[in-house]
Protein backbone atom coordinates (compact mmCIF):
# COMPACT_ATOMS: atom_id res chain seq x y z
CA UNK A 1 0.00 0.00 0.00
CA UNK A 2 1.14 3.34 -0.72
CA UNK A 3 1.36 5.91 2.27
CA UNK A 4 2.02 9.00 0.80
CA UNK A 5 -1.03 11.12 0.15
CA UNK A 6 -2.11 11.66 -3.06
CA UNK A 7 -1.66 15.48 -4.75
CA UNK A 8 -5.49 16.16 -3.48
CA UNK A 9 -5.46 14.81 -0.32
CA UNK A 10 -2.31 16.94 0.34
CA UNK A 11 -4.29 20.11 -0.92
CA UNK A 12 -7.13 19.06 1.30
CA UNK A 13 -5.19 19.06 4.15
CA UNK A 14 -3.17 22.44 3.18
CA UNK A 15 -6.77 23.85 2.57
CA UNK A 16 -7.97 22.58 6.31
CA UNK A 17 -4.78 24.04 7.69
CA UNK A 18 -5.54 27.18 6.59
CA UNK A 19 -8.98 27.61 7.34
CA UNK A 20 -7.97 26.60 10.76
CA UNK A 21 -5.19 28.56 11.63
CA UNK A 22 -6.69 31.66 10.69
CA UNK A 23 -10.54 31.50 11.75
CA UNK A 24 -10.03 28.70 14.88
CA UNK A 25 -7.37 30.18 16.74
CA UNK A 26 -7.17 29.75 20.68
CA UNK A 27 -9.56 32.27 21.32
CA UNK A 28 -12.26 30.95 19.20
CA UNK A 29 -11.62 27.59 21.26
CA UNK A 30 -12.58 29.45 24.05
CA UNK A 31 -15.42 31.29 22.83
CA UNK A 32 -19.19 30.98 24.11
CA UNK A 33 -20.64 28.25 22.11
CA UNK A 34 -23.16 30.93 20.36
CA UNK A 35 -20.19 33.31 19.51
CA UNK A 36 -20.18 34.60 15.80
CA UNK A 37 -16.43 33.17 15.47
CA UNK A 38 -18.05 29.97 15.45
CA UNK A 39 -20.60 30.83 13.71
CA UNK A 40 -18.46 31.88 10.72
CA UNK A 41 -16.34 28.96 11.31
CA UNK A 42 -19.44 26.17 11.00
CA UNK A 43 -20.65 28.25 7.72
CA UNK A 44 -16.74 28.30 6.16
CA UNK A 45 -16.48 24.40 7.00
CA UNK A 46 -19.94 24.03 5.44
CA UNK A 47 -18.72 25.92 2.48
CA UNK A 48 -15.44 23.91 1.82
CA UNK A 49 -18.12 21.40 1.48
CA UNK A 50 -16.79 19.24 4.25
CA UNK A 51 -19.75 18.37 5.51
CA UNK A 52 -20.33 15.92 2.34
CA UNK A 53 -17.58 14.58 2.23
CA UNK A 54 -18.38 11.31 2.84
CA UNK A 55 -22.13 11.86 1.17
CA UNK A 56 -22.25 10.13 -1.85
CA UNK A 57 -22.19 11.75 -5.07
CA UNK A 58 -26.17 10.99 -5.59
CA UNK A 59 -27.21 12.61 -2.45
CA UNK A 60 -25.48 15.65 -3.30
CA UNK A 61 -22.28 15.17 -1.37
CA UNK A 62 -18.71 14.40 -2.90
CA UNK A 63 -18.57 10.86 -2.22
CA UNK A 64 -14.69 10.67 -1.23
CA UNK A 65 -13.77 8.27 1.16
CA UNK A 66 -12.19 7.64 4.53
CA UNK A 67 -8.76 8.78 3.29
CA UNK A 68 -9.61 12.27 2.65
CA UNK A 69 -11.51 11.73 6.00
CA UNK A 70 -8.20 11.54 8.15
CA UNK A 71 -6.65 14.74 7.15
CA UNK A 72 -9.44 16.52 7.27
CA UNK A 73 -9.75 15.18 10.83
CA UNK A 74 -5.99 15.24 11.83
CA UNK A 75 -6.50 19.53 10.79
CA UNK A 76 -9.31 20.26 12.44
CA UNK A 77 -8.17 18.18 15.58
CA UNK A 78 -4.80 20.28 15.63
CA UNK A 79 -7.30 23.68 16.39
CA UNK A 80 -9.69 21.90 18.24
CA UNK A 81 -12.44 23.23 16.46
CA UNK A 82 -15.61 23.65 18.93
CA UNK A 83 -17.89 22.39 16.57
CA UNK A 84 -19.18 18.66 15.90
CA UNK A 85 -17.05 17.57 13.36
CA UNK A 86 -17.07 14.06 14.22
CA UNK A 87 -20.43 13.48 14.54
CA UNK A 88 -21.58 15.69 11.40
CA UNK A 89 -18.79 14.36 9.03
CA UNK A 90 -17.87 10.96 10.05
CA UNK A 91 -20.68 9.23 12.22
CA UNK A 92 -23.81 10.76 10.67
CA UNK A 93 -23.83 10.94 6.27
CA UNK A 94 -24.01 7.05 5.83
CA UNK A 95 -27.29 7.21 8.79
CA UNK A 96 -28.58 10.16 7.30
CA UNK A 97 -28.17 9.31 3.42
CA UNK A 98 -30.49 5.70 4.56
CA UNK A 99 -32.83 7.55 6.71
CA UNK A 100 -33.28 10.06 3.59
CA UNK A 101 -31.72 13.21 5.48
CA UNK A 102 -28.61 13.51 3.57
CA UNK A 103 -28.94 16.84 1.48
CA UNK A 104 -31.96 18.49 3.20
CA UNK A 105 -32.88 22.34 2.41
CA UNK A 106 -32.59 22.77 6.13
CA UNK A 107 -28.82 23.90 7.12
CA UNK A 108 -29.09 23.09 10.62
CA UNK A 109 -30.39 19.04 10.14
CA UNK A 110 -27.04 18.86 8.35
CA UNK A 111 -24.66 19.52 11.33
CA UNK A 112 -25.49 16.41 14.10
CA UNK A 113 -24.78 15.77 17.63
CA UNK A 114 -23.69 12.35 18.55
CA UNK A 115 -24.55 10.12 21.34
CA UNK A 116 -23.46 6.54 20.44
CA UNK A 117 -23.32 5.21 24.09
CA UNK A 118 -26.45 6.78 25.33
CA UNK A 119 -25.62 8.89 28.04
CA UNK A 120 -27.54 11.16 27.40
CA UNK A 121 -24.75 14.10 26.62
CA UNK A 122 -23.78 15.38 24.01
CA UNK A 123 -20.54 18.10 23.11
CA UNK A 124 -20.68 21.39 20.71
CA UNK A 125 -24.17 21.10 20.12
CA UNK A 126 -24.82 24.40 19.04
CA UNK A 127 -25.20 24.44 15.49
CA UNK A 128 -26.70 20.85 15.29
CA UNK A 129 -30.37 20.42 14.75
CA UNK A 130 -30.49 16.30 14.67
CA UNK A 131 -29.35 13.74 17.19
CA UNK A 132 -27.93 10.84 16.73
CA UNK A 133 -28.65 8.04 19.30
CA UNK A 134 -27.02 4.82 19.79
CA UNK A 135 -24.80 2.93 17.68
CA UNK A 136 -21.68 2.29 20.32
CA UNK A 137 -19.67 -0.77 19.48
CA UNK A 138 -21.10 -0.51 15.88
CA UNK A 139 -24.22 -2.68 16.81
CA UNK A 140 -28.20 -1.91 17.79
CA UNK A 141 -30.08 0.69 15.88
CA UNK A 142 -29.20 5.10 15.76
CA UNK A 143 -32.49 6.62 16.15
CA UNK A 144 -32.38 9.87 14.80
CA UNK A 145 -33.99 12.78 16.96
CA UNK A 146 -35.37 15.98 16.13
CA UNK A 147 -33.08 18.43 18.70
CA UNK A 148 -34.99 21.26 19.05
CA UNK A 149 -37.71 19.39 20.52
CA UNK A 150 -35.29 17.47 22.96
CA UNK A 151 -34.88 18.82 27.04
CA UNK A 152 -31.48 20.33 26.85
CA UNK A 153 -30.22 21.13 29.84
CA UNK A 154 -26.61 22.87 30.13
CA UNK A 155 -23.92 20.40 31.69
CA UNK A 156 -20.65 21.49 34.15
CA UNK A 157 -17.88 20.23 32.68
CA UNK A 158 -14.27 20.34 32.91
CA UNK A 159 -13.76 21.31 30.02
CA UNK A 160 -15.71 24.76 29.45
CA UNK A 161 -15.36 25.62 25.74
CA UNK A 162 -17.15 22.20 25.29
CA UNK A 163 -20.60 22.88 25.90
CA UNK A 164 -21.68 19.49 27.11
CA UNK A 165 -25.69 19.31 27.17
CA UNK A 166 -27.69 16.63 29.03
CA UNK A 167 -29.90 16.12 26.00
CA UNK A 168 -32.94 13.64 26.89
CA UNK A 169 -36.22 12.58 24.61
CA UNK A 170 -37.32 14.64 21.68
CA UNK A 171 -39.13 13.77 18.41
CA UNK A 172 -37.89 10.40 16.89
CA UNK A 173 -37.40 11.12 12.95
CA UNK A 174 -36.15 8.02 11.65
CA UNK A 175 -34.37 4.80 13.04
CA UNK A 176 -31.42 2.95 11.35
CA UNK A 177 -30.54 -0.80 12.06
CA UNK A 178 -28.85 -1.70 9.54
CA UNK A 179 -26.35 -3.74 11.08
CA UNK A 180 -23.78 -3.04 8.00
CA UNK A 181 -24.28 1.16 8.30
CA UNK A 182 -24.41 1.04 11.95
CA UNK A 183 -20.90 -0.58 12.03
CA UNK A 184 -19.64 1.72 9.00
CA UNK A 185 -20.90 4.70 11.04
CA UNK A 186 -19.30 3.63 14.32
CA UNK A 187 -16.33 2.58 12.66
CA UNK A 188 -16.26 6.25 10.98
CA UNK A 189 -16.99 8.21 14.30
CA UNK A 190 -13.82 6.04 15.78
CA UNK A 191 -11.08 6.86 13.18
CA UNK A 192 -12.51 10.82 12.76
CA UNK A 193 -11.99 10.73 16.68
CA UNK A 194 -8.68 9.08 16.21
CA UNK A 195 -7.37 11.41 13.63
CA UNK A 196 -8.61 14.50 15.78
CA UNK A 197 -6.22 12.88 18.64
CA UNK A 198 -3.49 13.02 16.18
CA UNK A 199 -4.06 16.79 15.44
CA UNK A 200 -4.40 17.72 18.96
CA UNK A 201 -1.17 15.95 20.03
CA UNK A 202 0.77 16.95 17.12
CA UNK A 203 -0.34 20.91 18.83
CA UNK A 204 0.68 20.06 22.44
CA UNK A 205 3.98 18.70 20.92
CA UNK A 206 4.53 22.03 19.12
CA UNK A 207 3.42 24.47 22.00
CA UNK A 208 5.95 22.38 24.29
CA UNK A 209 8.88 22.74 21.95
CA UNK A 210 8.18 26.29 21.13
CA UNK A 211 8.04 27.01 24.72
CA UNK A 212 11.44 24.89 25.91
CA UNK A 213 13.09 26.61 23.36
CA UNK A 214 12.16 30.35 24.97
CA UNK A 215 12.03 29.47 28.28
CA UNK A 216 15.91 30.06 29.95
CA UNK A 217 17.15 28.57 33.52
CA UNK A 218 20.76 28.53 34.41
CA UNK A 219 21.53 31.06 31.59
CA UNK A 220 20.51 28.38 28.37
CA UNK A 221 17.06 27.18 27.25
CA UNK A 222 15.56 24.69 29.29
CA UNK A 223 14.77 22.17 26.12
CA UNK A 224 19.10 21.63 26.01
CA UNK A 225 18.52 19.71 29.10
CA UNK A 226 18.98 16.56 28.07
CA UNK A 227 16.44 14.95 30.45
CA UNK A 228 13.46 17.68 28.65
CA UNK A 229 15.10 16.46 25.12
CA UNK A 230 14.56 12.41 25.88
CA UNK A 231 11.09 13.01 27.20
CA UNK A 232 10.06 15.22 24.16
CA UNK A 233 11.73 13.04 21.74
CA UNK A 234 9.87 9.73 23.33
CA UNK A 235 6.47 11.81 22.91
CA UNK A 236 7.15 12.27 19.03
CA UNK A 237 8.08 8.85 18.54
CA UNK A 238 4.12 8.18 20.85
CA UNK A 239 2.38 10.59 18.28
CA UNK A 240 4.23 9.48 15.01
CA UNK A 241 4.02 6.10 15.72
CA UNK A 242 0.31 6.28 16.22
CA UNK A 243 -0.10 8.38 12.77
CA UNK A 244 0.23 5.70 10.45
CA UNK A 245 -1.67 3.59 12.39
CA UNK A 246 -4.89 6.05 11.76
CA UNK A 247 -3.50 6.62 7.83
CA UNK A 248 -3.84 2.40 7.15
CA UNK A 249 -7.34 2.49 9.35
CA UNK A 250 -8.36 5.13 6.90
CA UNK A 251 -7.45 2.96 4.18
CA UNK A 252 -8.67 -0.16 4.92
CA UNK A 253 -11.86 1.61 5.44
CA UNK A 254 -11.72 2.91 2.41
CA UNK A 255 -10.76 -0.15 0.27
CA UNK A 256 -13.53 -2.15 3.07
CA UNK A 257 -10.41 -4.34 3.53
CA UNK A 258 -12.11 -7.11 5.76
CA UNK A 259 -9.70 -6.25 8.76
CA UNK A 260 -10.92 -2.87 8.51
CA UNK A 261 -12.76 -2.94 12.77
CA UNK A 262 -9.43 -4.40 14.34
CA UNK A 263 -6.91 -1.86 12.44
CA UNK A 264 -9.74 1.00 13.66
CA UNK A 265 -9.42 0.16 17.06
CA UNK A 266 -5.55 -0.10 16.81
CA UNK A 267 -5.69 2.99 15.56
CA UNK A 268 -8.15 4.65 18.16
CA UNK A 269 -5.85 2.53 20.98
CA UNK A 270 -2.78 4.34 19.73
CA UNK A 271 -4.39 8.06 19.40
CA UNK A 272 -5.46 8.01 22.63
CA UNK A 273 -2.63 6.64 24.15
CA UNK A 274 -0.24 9.04 22.28
CA UNK A 275 -2.47 11.93 23.00
CA UNK A 276 -2.38 11.54 26.54
CA UNK A 277 1.05 10.63 26.71
CA UNK A 278 2.04 13.87 25.36
CA UNK A 279 -0.41 15.72 27.11
CA UNK A 280 1.47 14.66 30.41
CA UNK A 281 5.01 15.40 28.97
CA UNK A 282 3.36 19.41 27.35
CA UNK A 283 1.82 19.56 31.13
CA UNK A 284 5.62 18.61 33.22
CA UNK A 285 8.28 20.53 30.70
CA UNK A 286 5.91 23.86 30.36
CA UNK A 287 6.20 23.48 34.64
CA UNK A 288 3.16 25.50 36.61
CA UNK A 289 2.08 27.17 33.20
CA UNK A 290 1.03 24.12 32.00
CA UNK A 291 -1.73 24.21 34.74
CA UNK A 292 -3.08 28.16 34.27
CA UNK A 293 -5.98 28.78 32.53
CA UNK A 294 -5.26 31.85 30.78
CA UNK A 295 -2.38 29.76 28.90
CA UNK A 296 -3.85 27.76 25.48
CA UNK A 297 -2.48 24.23 26.41
CA UNK A 298 -5.38 23.34 28.83
CA UNK A 299 -7.82 23.87 25.95
CA UNK A 300 -5.96 20.95 23.53
CA UNK A 301 -5.00 19.17 26.76
CA UNK A 302 -8.51 19.04 27.91
CA UNK A 303 -10.19 18.03 24.65
CA UNK A 304 -7.47 15.33 24.20
CA UNK A 305 -8.79 13.37 27.44
CA UNK A 306 -11.94 14.01 26.65
CA UNK A 307 -11.99 12.55 22.92
CA UNK A 308 -9.33 9.64 24.39
CA UNK A 309 -12.33 8.26 26.33
CA UNK A 310 -14.81 9.11 23.80
CA UNK A 311 -15.80 7.02 21.06
CA UNK A 312 -14.07 4.00 23.04
CA UNK A 313 -11.65 3.93 25.28
CA UNK A 314 -7.83 2.82 24.99
CA UNK A 315 -8.30 -0.49 26.41
CA UNK A 316 -12.24 -0.52 25.27
CA UNK A 317 -10.32 -0.74 21.98
CA UNK A 318 -7.23 -3.08 23.17
CA UNK A 319 -10.11 -5.62 24.39
CA UNK A 320 -11.57 -5.76 21.11
CA UNK A 321 -8.65 -5.63 18.98
CA UNK A 322 -7.99 -8.82 21.25
CA UNK A 323 -11.29 -10.54 20.68
CA UNK A 324 -10.18 -9.68 16.39
CA UNK A 325 -7.02 -11.37 17.11
CA UNK A 326 -8.43 -14.58 18.89
CA UNK A 327 -7.72 -13.56 22.37
CA UNK A 328 -9.94 -14.60 25.45
CA UNK A 329 -10.30 -12.09 28.10
CA UNK A 330 -10.81 -12.94 31.51
CA UNK A 331 -12.23 -10.75 33.97
CA UNK A 332 -14.52 -7.64 32.74
CA UNK A 333 -14.77 -5.95 29.78
CA UNK A 334 -13.37 -2.58 30.08
CA UNK A 335 -15.61 0.20 29.93
CA UNK A 336 -16.36 2.39 27.16
CA UNK B 1 -19.14 37.43 -20.44
CA UNK B 2 -15.34 38.47 -19.84
CA UNK B 3 -12.62 36.49 -20.28
CA UNK B 4 -10.01 37.12 -17.58
CA UNK B 5 -6.58 36.21 -17.40
CA UNK B 6 -4.64 35.90 -14.03
CA UNK B 7 -1.02 36.25 -13.56
CA UNK B 8 -0.06 34.34 -10.61
CA UNK B 9 3.85 33.16 -9.39
CA UNK B 10 5.29 30.80 -7.01
CA UNK B 11 7.17 32.26 -4.29
CA UNK B 12 8.84 31.26 -1.10
CA UNK B 13 7.01 31.18 1.76
CA UNK B 14 6.98 34.51 3.47
CA UNK B 15 7.38 32.94 6.81
CA UNK B 16 10.53 30.56 5.72
CA UNK B 17 13.76 32.02 5.43
CA UNK B 18 14.37 33.46 1.69
CA UNK B 19 17.65 33.64 0.65
CA UNK B 20 19.96 33.90 -3.08
CA UNK B 21 21.45 30.94 -4.37
CA UNK B 22 25.34 30.94 -3.94
CA UNK B 23 25.98 30.46 -7.33
CA UNK B 24 24.59 33.17 -9.13
CA UNK B 25 22.87 35.32 -7.27
CA UNK B 26 19.16 33.99 -8.20
CA UNK B 27 16.55 32.89 -6.31
CA UNK B 28 17.47 29.76 -3.97
CA UNK B 29 14.00 28.26 -4.40
CA UNK B 30 14.95 25.13 -2.69
CA UNK B 31 16.07 26.46 0.19
CA UNK B 32 12.12 27.57 1.13
CA UNK B 33 8.66 26.29 1.21
CA UNK B 34 7.57 27.59 -2.09
CA UNK B 35 3.74 28.38 -2.29
CA UNK B 36 1.24 30.62 -4.24
CA UNK B 37 1.92 34.69 -3.76
CA UNK B 38 -0.69 35.42 -1.40
CA UNK B 39 -1.60 38.51 -3.19
CA UNK B 40 -2.13 36.16 -6.60
CA UNK B 41 -4.93 34.68 -4.62
CA UNK B 42 -6.26 38.06 -4.36
CA UNK B 43 -6.07 38.69 -8.03
CA UNK B 44 -7.64 35.31 -8.66
CA UNK B 45 -10.77 35.87 -6.11
CA UNK B 46 -11.04 39.28 -8.07
CA UNK B 47 -11.23 37.23 -10.95
CA UNK B 48 -13.23 34.79 -9.72
CA UNK B 49 -16.22 37.36 -8.24
CA UNK B 50 -16.19 39.42 -11.67
CA UNK B 51 -16.37 36.08 -13.77
CA UNK B 52 -19.74 34.89 -11.17
CA UNK B 53 -21.04 38.54 -12.44
CA UNK B 54 -20.59 38.45 -15.81
CA UNK B 55 -19.63 35.37 -16.66
CA UNK B 56 -16.53 34.50 -18.89
CA UNK B 57 -13.85 32.54 -18.35
CA UNK B 58 -10.30 32.87 -15.85
CA UNK B 59 -7.36 31.66 -17.22
CA UNK B 60 -4.20 31.54 -15.19
CA UNK B 61 -0.67 32.03 -16.46
CA UNK B 62 2.11 31.40 -14.59
CA UNK B 63 6.13 31.60 -15.54
CA UNK B 64 7.67 28.69 -13.52
CA UNK B 65 9.88 25.85 -13.20
CA UNK B 66 8.10 22.67 -12.78
CA UNK B 67 6.66 22.63 -9.31
CA UNK B 68 4.96 26.11 -9.59
CA UNK B 69 2.55 23.46 -11.30
CA UNK B 70 1.59 23.72 -7.26
CA UNK B 71 0.83 26.93 -7.14
CA UNK B 72 -1.31 26.88 -10.10
CA UNK B 73 -2.83 23.80 -8.66
CA UNK B 74 -4.07 26.21 -6.41
CA UNK B 75 -5.71 28.70 -8.23
CA UNK B 76 -7.38 25.60 -10.24
CA UNK B 77 -9.25 24.44 -6.60
CA UNK B 78 -10.02 28.07 -5.71
CA UNK B 79 -11.81 28.03 -9.78
CA UNK B 80 -9.74 29.02 -11.93
CA UNK B 81 -11.06 27.33 -15.47
CA UNK B 82 -7.74 26.76 -17.12
CA UNK B 83 -4.28 27.19 -16.82
CA UNK B 84 -0.65 28.41 -19.10
CA UNK B 85 2.43 27.19 -17.53
CA UNK B 86 5.62 28.01 -19.14
CA UNK B 87 8.33 25.96 -17.53
CA UNK B 88 11.65 26.32 -18.75
CA UNK B 89 15.33 25.87 -17.80
CA UNK B 90 16.39 28.66 -19.83
CA UNK B 91 14.11 31.10 -18.08
CA UNK B 92 16.26 30.84 -15.15
CA UNK B 93 17.88 34.03 -13.82
CA UNK B 94 14.51 36.02 -15.94
CA UNK B 95 14.93 39.49 -15.10
CA UNK B 96 11.68 41.99 -14.99
CA UNK B 97 11.84 42.70 -18.76
CA UNK B 98 12.12 38.96 -19.90
CA UNK B 99 9.80 37.63 -17.81
CA UNK B 100 6.94 40.12 -18.99
CA UNK B 101 8.26 39.34 -22.65
CA UNK B 102 7.78 35.89 -21.83
CA UNK B 103 4.05 36.50 -20.04
CA UNK B 104 3.33 39.05 -23.09
CA UNK B 105 3.40 35.85 -25.28
CA UNK B 106 2.11 33.38 -22.97
CA UNK B 107 -1.31 35.80 -22.74
CA UNK B 108 -0.81 35.80 -26.21
CA UNK B 109 -2.21 32.38 -26.55
CA UNK B 110 -5.41 32.54 -24.95
CA UNK B 111 -7.94 33.85 -26.84
CA UNK B 112 -10.13 37.30 -26.59
CA UNK B 113 -8.64 38.37 -23.39
CA UNK B 114 -10.86 40.99 -22.23
CA UNK B 115 -8.57 41.50 -18.84
CA UNK B 116 -5.82 40.89 -17.33
CA UNK B 117 -5.51 40.87 -13.52
CA UNK B 118 -2.08 40.93 -11.31
CA UNK B 119 -0.83 41.18 -8.17
CA UNK B 120 0.51 44.41 -7.02
CA UNK B 121 4.34 42.83 -6.52
CA UNK B 122 5.61 39.50 -5.72
CA UNK B 123 6.67 39.19 -2.26
CA UNK B 124 10.05 37.79 -3.26
CA UNK B 125 11.50 39.88 -5.96
CA UNK B 126 9.04 43.21 -4.89
CA UNK B 127 9.86 44.90 -8.09
CA UNK B 128 6.09 45.80 -9.05
CA UNK B 129 7.18 46.52 -12.21
CA UNK B 130 5.52 43.76 -14.13
CA UNK B 131 1.95 44.63 -14.71
CA UNK B 132 3.08 47.79 -16.36
CA UNK B 133 5.86 46.51 -18.33
CA UNK B 134 3.10 43.74 -20.07
CA UNK B 135 0.85 46.54 -20.21
CA UNK B 136 3.23 48.25 -22.10
CA UNK B 137 4.12 45.43 -24.07
CA UNK B 138 0.39 44.93 -25.38
CA UNK B 139 -0.20 48.16 -25.70
CA UNK B 140 -2.73 47.90 -22.79
CA UNK B 141 -4.29 50.60 -20.53
CA UNK B 142 -2.88 50.08 -17.48
CA UNK B 143 -4.66 50.16 -14.16
CA UNK B 144 -2.49 49.86 -11.38
CA UNK B 145 -2.79 49.48 -7.14
CA UNK B 146 -6.18 49.01 -7.70
CA UNK B 147 -8.16 48.66 -3.98
CA UNK B 148 -11.69 48.38 -5.63
CA UNK B 149 -12.28 47.08 -9.17
CA UNK B 150 -15.98 46.95 -10.92
CA UNK B 151 -16.26 45.90 -14.51
CA UNK B 152 -19.42 47.37 -16.14
CA UNK B 153 -19.89 46.53 -20.12
CA UNK B 154 -16.99 46.98 -21.81
CA UNK B 155 -15.41 49.25 -19.14
CA UNK B 156 -13.03 49.15 -16.06
CA UNK B 157 -13.41 51.14 -13.14
CA UNK B 158 -11.07 51.21 -10.61
CA UNK B 159 -9.78 52.98 -7.07
CA UNK B 160 -6.49 52.97 -7.35
CA UNK B 161 -4.12 53.95 -4.36
CA UNK B 162 -0.93 54.51 -3.47
CA UNK B 163 1.18 55.85 -0.48
CA UNK B 164 2.23 58.66 -2.29
CA UNK B 165 -0.57 59.84 -3.89
CA UNK B 166 -3.61 58.39 -1.81
CA UNK B 167 -6.66 57.68 -3.68
CA UNK B 168 -7.37 58.06 -7.85
CA UNK B 169 -10.12 57.00 -9.64
CA UNK B 170 -9.48 55.42 -13.20
CA UNK B 171 -11.43 54.30 -16.05
CA UNK B 172 -10.85 52.65 -19.06
CA UNK B 173 -12.27 50.37 -21.80
CA UNK B 174 -11.62 46.84 -22.30
CA UNK B 175 -9.24 44.71 -22.90
CA UNK B 176 -6.91 46.42 -20.02
CA UNK B 177 -4.94 45.19 -17.38
CA UNK B 178 -5.49 46.26 -13.89
CA UNK B 179 -3.22 45.36 -10.70
CA UNK B 180 -4.75 44.67 -7.32
CA UNK B 181 -3.28 45.52 -3.47
CA UNK B 182 -3.95 43.58 -0.67
CA UNK B 183 -7.23 45.59 0.46
CA UNK B 184 -9.16 44.63 -2.65
CA UNK B 185 -10.73 41.15 -0.97
CA UNK B 186 -10.43 38.12 1.52
CA UNK B 187 -9.68 34.97 -0.92
CA UNK B 188 -12.04 32.49 -0.64
CA UNK B 189 -10.68 29.28 0.49
CA UNK B 190 -10.79 26.02 -2.39
CA UNK B 191 -13.54 23.88 -1.72
CA UNK B 192 -13.39 20.48 -1.41
CA UNK B 193 -15.27 19.96 -4.80
CA UNK B 194 -12.70 22.46 -5.90
CA UNK B 195 -10.01 20.67 -4.80
CA UNK B 196 -10.75 17.35 -7.02
CA UNK B 197 -11.91 19.26 -9.68
CA UNK B 198 -8.78 21.08 -10.70
CA UNK B 199 -7.22 17.76 -11.91
CA UNK B 200 -9.26 17.70 -14.23
CA UNK B 201 -8.71 21.24 -15.51
CA UNK B 202 -6.42 21.97 -18.77
CA UNK B 203 -2.91 23.15 -17.93
CA UNK B 204 -1.14 23.65 -21.24
CA UNK B 205 2.53 23.48 -20.81
CA UNK B 206 5.16 26.04 -22.65
CA UNK B 207 8.78 26.41 -23.48
CA UNK B 208 10.50 29.94 -24.44
CA UNK B 209 10.83 28.00 -27.50
CA UNK B 210 7.26 27.31 -28.35
CA UNK B 211 6.68 30.97 -27.25
CA UNK B 212 9.69 31.82 -30.30
CA UNK B 213 11.81 33.46 -27.43
CA UNK B 214 14.35 30.68 -27.25
CA UNK B 215 18.22 32.05 -27.24
CA UNK B 216 16.37 35.78 -26.15
CA UNK B 217 16.28 34.63 -22.52
CA UNK B 218 17.65 33.63 -19.09
CA UNK B 219 20.39 35.05 -16.90
CA UNK B 220 22.58 35.60 -19.66
CA UNK B 221 20.80 37.98 -21.12
CA UNK B 222 19.14 39.98 -18.53
CA UNK B 223 19.33 43.47 -18.51
CA UNK B 224 19.54 43.60 -14.54
CA UNK B 225 21.76 40.72 -12.47
CA UNK B 226 22.27 40.68 -8.58
CA UNK B 227 26.31 40.64 -8.74
CA UNK B 228 26.07 40.20 -4.77
CA UNK B 229 24.32 39.99 -1.91
CA UNK B 230 24.39 40.49 1.54
CA UNK B 231 21.98 38.84 4.38
CA UNK B 232 20.43 41.77 6.43
CA UNK B 233 22.52 42.79 9.80
CA UNK B 234 21.09 41.96 13.08
CA UNK B 235 19.50 44.22 14.28
CA UNK B 236 21.31 46.30 16.94
CA UNK B 237 20.76 46.30 20.70
CA UNK B 238 18.60 49.00 21.61
CA UNK B 239 19.61 51.59 24.11
CA UNK B 240 18.23 50.13 27.86
CA UNK B 241 17.10 53.05 30.62
CA UNK B 242 16.54 51.97 33.97
CA UNK B 243 14.15 53.95 35.20
CA UNK B 244 14.99 55.22 39.11
CA UNK B 245 12.26 58.11 38.57
CA UNK B 246 13.75 60.28 35.92
CA UNK B 247 12.92 57.54 33.30
CA UNK B 248 10.33 59.93 31.57
CA UNK B 249 13.35 62.56 31.51
CA UNK B 250 15.82 60.21 29.80
CA UNK B 251 13.35 58.96 27.08
CA UNK B 252 12.47 62.97 26.00
CA UNK B 253 16.01 63.60 26.19
CA UNK B 254 16.47 60.54 24.05
CA UNK B 255 13.89 61.67 21.42
CA UNK B 256 14.79 65.34 21.72
CA UNK B 257 18.49 63.90 20.65
CA UNK B 258 16.76 62.50 17.47
CA UNK B 259 15.03 65.60 16.99
CA UNK B 260 11.91 63.94 17.03
CA UNK B 261 10.46 66.24 19.82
Amino acid sequence: MRFAPTAEQQDLRIAVRELMRDRCPSSVVRAEPDDPAINGLAEEICRMGALGLLVAERDGGLGLDENYLVPLMVETGWAAAPLPLVDSIAFAPGLLSHAGYSDGPDYRKRWCVADPAKRAETRFGQPAGLLLRGGFGGTGAVQLVDLDTAVRSHLAAMDPSADVHDVRGGQELAIVDDPVLVRQAWQRGVLAAAAQLIGLARHMLEMTVDYVAGRTQFGVPVGSFQAVKHRLATALLAVEFAAPVVDRAGHSMASANPGADRDVSSAKALASEAARAVGREAIQCHGAMGYTTEYDLQLYLKRAWALAADWGSASWHRARLAGHLGMSLTGSTPAG
Amino acid sequence: MTNIVVLVKQVPDTYSERKLAAGDNTLDREAADAVLDEINERAIEEALVIKEANEGEVTVVCVGPDRANDAIRKALSMGADKAVHVSDEALHGADILQTSKVLAKAVGTVEGVDLIIAGNEASDGRGGAVPAVLAELLGLPQLTHARKVTVEGGTVKVERETADEGITHLEASLPALISVNEKINEPRYPSFKGIMAAKKKPVEKLTAADLGLDGEVGLANAASTVLESAPKPPREAGQRVDDEGDGGVKVAEYLASQKLI
